[in-house]
């Protein structure tokens, strides 16, 4: 660090190749095997700038499957260059040894197309006068180390500066790049926004596109990779470039809300909600907004089509949004919205509910039992002979269900009965006793009957 | 026990007070530094002495999370390190953001804080509303909680053993930084073979090759192994959709019990074999050069929040909290020079002060100096009356001045944190240390402590049933800290393993709730969270008032770690280990010189940056001014406090 006059004093050596531990002459990233030098689109450079980020993003990234990142960096995806990944967390360099292919790429010296990920918002740090401090930064010494100039931290914002020119896309990972996210919440202090804020308007990346951004906090793991992915494919004149919505999010990942595949979304259609965390009904009014977010993380899964915020049980809050997180907060409140929208779905619900509880329990017996008038096995004590109700609905539901096809239910009417039924009867009674059998209305929602 | 610098005394009940008749009690002097490269004198004659004094800058310091850079001045003649800055270059300001909002926006806004360990934030915020709020949640939300801890840390140590420390022992970095050593290990038969199935030592080396090594893939394979059991209950990762105040969010059915299980017997049985490749690595570079015990040595000082509630002990209270922290997987520990001093949750709290000397930050005491003891503070003590420091969390203020970063004055937007205003340590081995020494383990019917080891009996999975057992280390280390974190997985393990039987046992019961109803308070309430990261210590600190958060303050494992230095010049725990660590690499000139020694330093700790820092030390002699406290009941505390431990 400079002494505070800036008086010349001696100075320290250092030492040219500190953190170069796979030698000097191995690839400056991790990845890139399998390519050689003979042309440029043997290998592309992915360079990721972490600014104002948790690293989540990252991590989402190391669970992605569809393609992994394995895949990506070893090439072995038929069509798609190996990718050489500069990335903080994975580099097998630090150091000058990690900076050094970042300072070609800013000085147009790289040879390669690139593109540069941003994991993080962007701190208003261009703000500050040079050298007065930061609030994120990434290697030190200014980008002329000849000149002798400071050797203070460079600012991330300098680097996006430096590389978005030369870039072949510029991809926003991440709630925090792609909208500004919690770093830009209420109450922040470091003027902290998205990329695509940041660049404005006017920045286009060498293959003509604005910022791609690929929102969720964190993202699901394959939105990116896939998205990677068809971008190498572009670049490699295979495949269109991906299509992006007015917001430049990848179209076909958040078109749909969540809502549309949540796996909970029925109970909203019978008008049936939880009233606790951990109840198995519709979370919108213990806090989700599934219902009018932008996200696939219901139909995906959240990691090899595992999980996803409601399938789990856990409300959505909008974490893809731009919006997030003050349109979303305070979390666990229902949203406004829903006390209209909720308060219909009971309404119709409640109606819709009673009808497909008749035809489940039409579903649940078999024909046989039908001619039996009784269910012949071990669950037999369960009664169940048909209501008048039902024996109703049931004579009108099978007109219409086959009107115009064959009648099945006739065609089971003059079925025989097998003769082997019942085959141990008697043998096992003192052993059936002792069991309970489930209550068949328990799984449906029948509990919320006072709905 | 007493407190060595804190003013702080013990009556006969054991009920801590300040010492009498000191005006200020939290008050010090600071020290000044005196860095290499602003002192011309001592630059001019270390210049003089050799030609091998160099400055060695690592930033930034790659395969850790977030944003890490370090500084040294190494002595190639002496093979010695003579100075060590370590920098945080991430401010965020999340504590900022969550003062004067809604309580309820603490958990998943203070998950973002950290997207390697963000469950862990979740949760430990929920712990602080629950104390704030006066909730706790049904036996089965404590088991989805710790379910949830344990599979967070299934994907975390792999994730540090083989992606990010693990290169540093792969073939590369060792062929390039000790020749000799690679052909040494090429002869070397691997002692743990019949568990992992490496013949020799280098053939192990080889599999830990970053993208081509079979260790490195099967390492990124497994935390996706424990991350599909994660987001089973936990919705997604890293920042998990299901923590609530008072339970989980989560409805768990018998397919999530049942995958969750698959996934935890790939795990008794990849445990035993990294446990393996771990001790066999370790043990080839001890017999290779008994120096490298001393790679990254520090004194054994080391706190430990513990973590993992018992289902059935946990009320949420602050009064109890000395109770429901003993009985926890991990109990709660203080380890100073190697022994376990306290295991109360209390004085564990107590104890913590943040300095911002070196920092991007502003003081807030009135004075400055610890003088502001007394009305001028929210919190004098905490809510049973033990004494609180102006410079604890609760009484914290977060106030960020960037500036010019200066070696001298502030150069880092970590703070530091100091218990007894000592640098502390903290990892996956400093809840395997307390567990070991703790003398009224409650959770036996995997885990046994011995006072001196921890053994651990892992049940049959495609392997046989078999008995693993770490011991306290001597010294420690970097290699003991990478070995202790393998040990750390089958702890982790079994601890899940454990609730899941108590989940099944719960689920028969018909005892299925996961959470409880609550209203948000409007009075003036308090409330503390302590539940470890994968890498060791976090709090979380929130007070609250007419529904709206007065102040929030986060402690994480890298601020304890990547701490600059103190009033008192002293390092943090990463400026420490690295100025102990000798040069033991290959190189004759300073153009072949790589640092492979100061960075398996530092990696050993698993920085995590996302939550914390920036760092730098000067002075190797370490001198301290602090109050010394005249501990007059020291003897009597001592005794009653070996009740616990």
């Amino acid at each position: 660090m400079p002494d505070a006059t800036g008086t010349a004093q001696p100075k320290l050596q250092g030492v040219p190749n500190a953190g170069d531990v796979f030698g000097e002459n191995t690839p400056y990233g991790v990845g890139g095997l399998g390519g050689s030098s003979a042309g440029p689109l043997d290998v592309v450079h992915v360079f990721w700038l972490a600014g104002m980020s948790c690293d989540g993003c990252s991590v989402a990234v190391t669970g992605a499957t569809n393609p992994s990142v394995e895949e990506l960096l070893a090439g072995s995806i038929p069509g798609l260059p190996p990718v050489v990944l500069h990335h903080p967390v994975l580099s097998v360099s630090a150091g000058a040894g990690f900076t050094r292919a970042f300072h070609a790429a800013a000085k147009g010296e790289l040879e390669a197309p690139y593109v540069v990920v941003v994991e993080g918002s962007i701190a208003d740090d261009q703000a500050f006068p040079p050298d007065e401090g930061y609030y994120s930064a990434m290697g030190a010494g200014g980008f002329d180390p000849e000149s002798g100039g400071s050797d203070q931290p460079n600012r991330m914002t300098d680097w996006v500066v430096k590389l978005a020119p030369g870039a072949a896309a510029m991809v926003a990972i991440g709630t925090c790049a792609t909208w500004g996210g919690i770093p830009a919440a209420a109450g922040n202090v470091t003027g902290s926004m998205s990329l695509g804020d940041f660049l404005g308007q006017d920045y286009i990346s060498t293959l003509g596109v604005p910022v791609v951004n690929v929102p969720g906090c964190s993202p699901v793991g394959d939105n990116f990779t896939e998205v990677v992915a068809g971008l190498l494919l572009f670049l490699q004149g295979i495949a269109p470039l991906p299509e992006l919505d007015e917001l430049g999010r990848p179209a076909w990942q958040f078109k749909e809300t969540v809502h549309r595949h949540c796996a909970r979304a029925g109970y909203y259609e019978e008008g049936t909600f939880a009233e606790l965390p951990g109840d198995q009904e519709c979370l919108v009014e213990i806090g989700c907004w599934g219902p009018v977010v932008q996200c696939n993380i219901t139909e995906r899964g959240a990691i090899n089509h595992m999980g996803g915020c409601m399938v789990a049980g856990g409300a959505c809050i909008g974490c893809t949004m731009p919006g997030f997180p003050d349109k979303f907060a305070p979390f666990y409140k229902a949203p406004p919205g829903s006390a209209l929208s909720s308060n219909i779905s009971r309404t119709t619900g409640a109606g819709i509910r009673r009808l497909r509880r008749l035809s489940m329990a039409h579903a649940n017996r078999s024909p046989i039992w039908d001619r039996a008038g009784e269910v012949p096995s071990a669950y037999s004590r369960r009664a169940s002979k048909p209501t008048t109700v039902s024996k109703v609905e049931g004579f009108f539901y099978k007109r219409l269900q086959y009107r115009g096809t064959v009648d099945l239910a006739k065609r089971n009417k003059r079925q025989p009965q097998p003769k082997t039924m019942n085959f141990f009867a008697g043998e096992h009674e003192q052993d059936l006793a002792r069991y309970t059998p489930p209550d068949p209305q328990a799984g449906e929602g029948a509990g919320r009957e006072e709905l | 026990m007493c407190f060595k610098n804190l003013p702080i005394e013990f009556d006969e009940q054991g009920n801590a007070r300040l010492i009498e008749g000191v005006a200020n009690p939290y008050s010090y002097e600071t020290k000044e530094l005196f860095p290499i490269e602003d002192s011309p004198e001592k630059l001019q004659k270390l210049l003089e002495r050799n030609g091998h004094v160099r400055r060695v800058d690592f930033d930034p310091v790659t395969r850790v999370a977030g944003a890490l850079a370090f500084h040294t001045v190494v002595d190639l003649e002496s093979r010695t390190v003579l100075e060590t800055d370590s920098m945080a270059t991430l401010f965020r300001g999340y504590e900022i953001i969550l003062k004067g909002r809604d309580p309820r926006d603490a958990i998943y806004i203070s998950s973002r804080a950290c997207g390697v360990c963000g469950g862990v934030h979740s949760t430990a915020s929920a712990l602080a509303l629950e104390m704030a709020f006066g909730i706790h949640p049904p036996p089965m939300g404590i088991v989805a909680r710790n379910l949830l801890l344990s599979i967070e840390y299934l994907y975390d140590h792999p994730l540090h053993l083989f992606l990010l420390a693990g290169p540093d022992y792969s073939e590369p970095a060792v062929r390039e930084t000790n020749p000799a050593l690679w052909d040494r290990a090429v002869g070397a038969t691997a002692p743990g073979r019949a568990v992992h199935g490496f013949s020799t030592i280098a053939e192990i080396m080889t599999a830990m090759t970053p993208l081509t090594g079979s260790l490195y893939a099967e390492a990124l394979h497994m935390t996706r192994v424990a991350r599909e059991a994660y987001v089973l209950i936990g919705g997604k990762y890293p920042h998990p959709q299901t923590i609530v105040p008072g339970g989980i969010s989560a409805t768990i059915d018998t397919s999530d019990m049942n995958e969750i299980g698959i996934r935890l017997g790939k795990f008794f049985d990849y445990s035993r074999k990294v446990v393996a490749i771990y001790d066999d690595i370790t043990e080839f570079f001890y017999d290779a050069d008994p120096e490298y015990r001393n790679i990254g040595v520090r004194p054994s000082n080391l706190i430990e929040p513990g973590q993992w509630d018992d289902p059935f002990s946990y009320d949420g209270t602050f009064a109890n909290a000395d109770d429901w922290g003993r009985k926890r997987w991990a109990p709660p520990g203080v380890i100073v020079d190697g022994e376990l001093v306290t295991t109360s949750l209390h004085r564990l709290n107590m104890g913590l002060e943040e300095f911002v000397e070196h920092s991007f930050y502003e003081e807030w005491v009135p004075g400055g100096n610890g003088n502001g003891h007394g009305r001028d503070i929210p919190f004098p003590t905490d809510p049973v009356g033990n004494p609180l420091s102006p410079y604890h969390p609760w009484n914290k203020e977060t106030i960020p001045k960037p500036g010019a970063t200066n070696w001298k004055e502030k150069y880092s937007w970590g703070t530091a944190p100091r218990w007894d205003r000592m640098a502390m340590e903290t990892g996956a081995y400093s809840r395997l240390w307390a567990a070991a020494q703790s003398t009224d383990y409650g959770h036996g019917k995997f885990i046994e402590p011995t006072g001196h080891s921890l053994r651990m009996m892992v049940p049959q999975a495609g392997m046989p049933e078999s008995v693993l057992e770490w011991h306290v280390p001597e010294v420690l280390g970097a290699f003991e800290r990478n070995r202790g974190r393998a040990y750390a997985m089958v702890y982790s393990a079994l601890i899940a393993y454990e609730n899941l039987l108590i989940g099944y046992d719960l689920m028969s019961k018909g005892e299925t709730a996961t959470s409880v109803p609550y209203e948000v308070p409007q009075d003036k309430r308090i409330g503390a969270g302590f539940w470890g990261a994968g890498r060791g210590f976090l709090t979380h600190h929130v007070t609250m008032d007419k529904g709206v958060i007065e102040n929030y303050q986060i402690v994480t494992p890298s601020t304890w770690m990547a701490s600059p230095k103190d009033p008192w010049g002293n390092p943090g725990p990463y400026e420490e280990a690295v100025l102990a660590t000798p040069l033991l690499e290959d190189y004759k000139t300073p153009e072949d010189f790589k640092g492979i020694d100061v960075l398996r330093a530092i990696r050993s700790f698993d920085p995590c940056m996302p939550c914390t820092t920036h760092i730098h030390t000067d002075d190797r002699v370490i001198s301290r001014e602090v109050i010394t406290c005249a501990c007059g009941v020291d003897d009597e505390e001592h005794s009653h406090e070996h009740a616990h431990v």
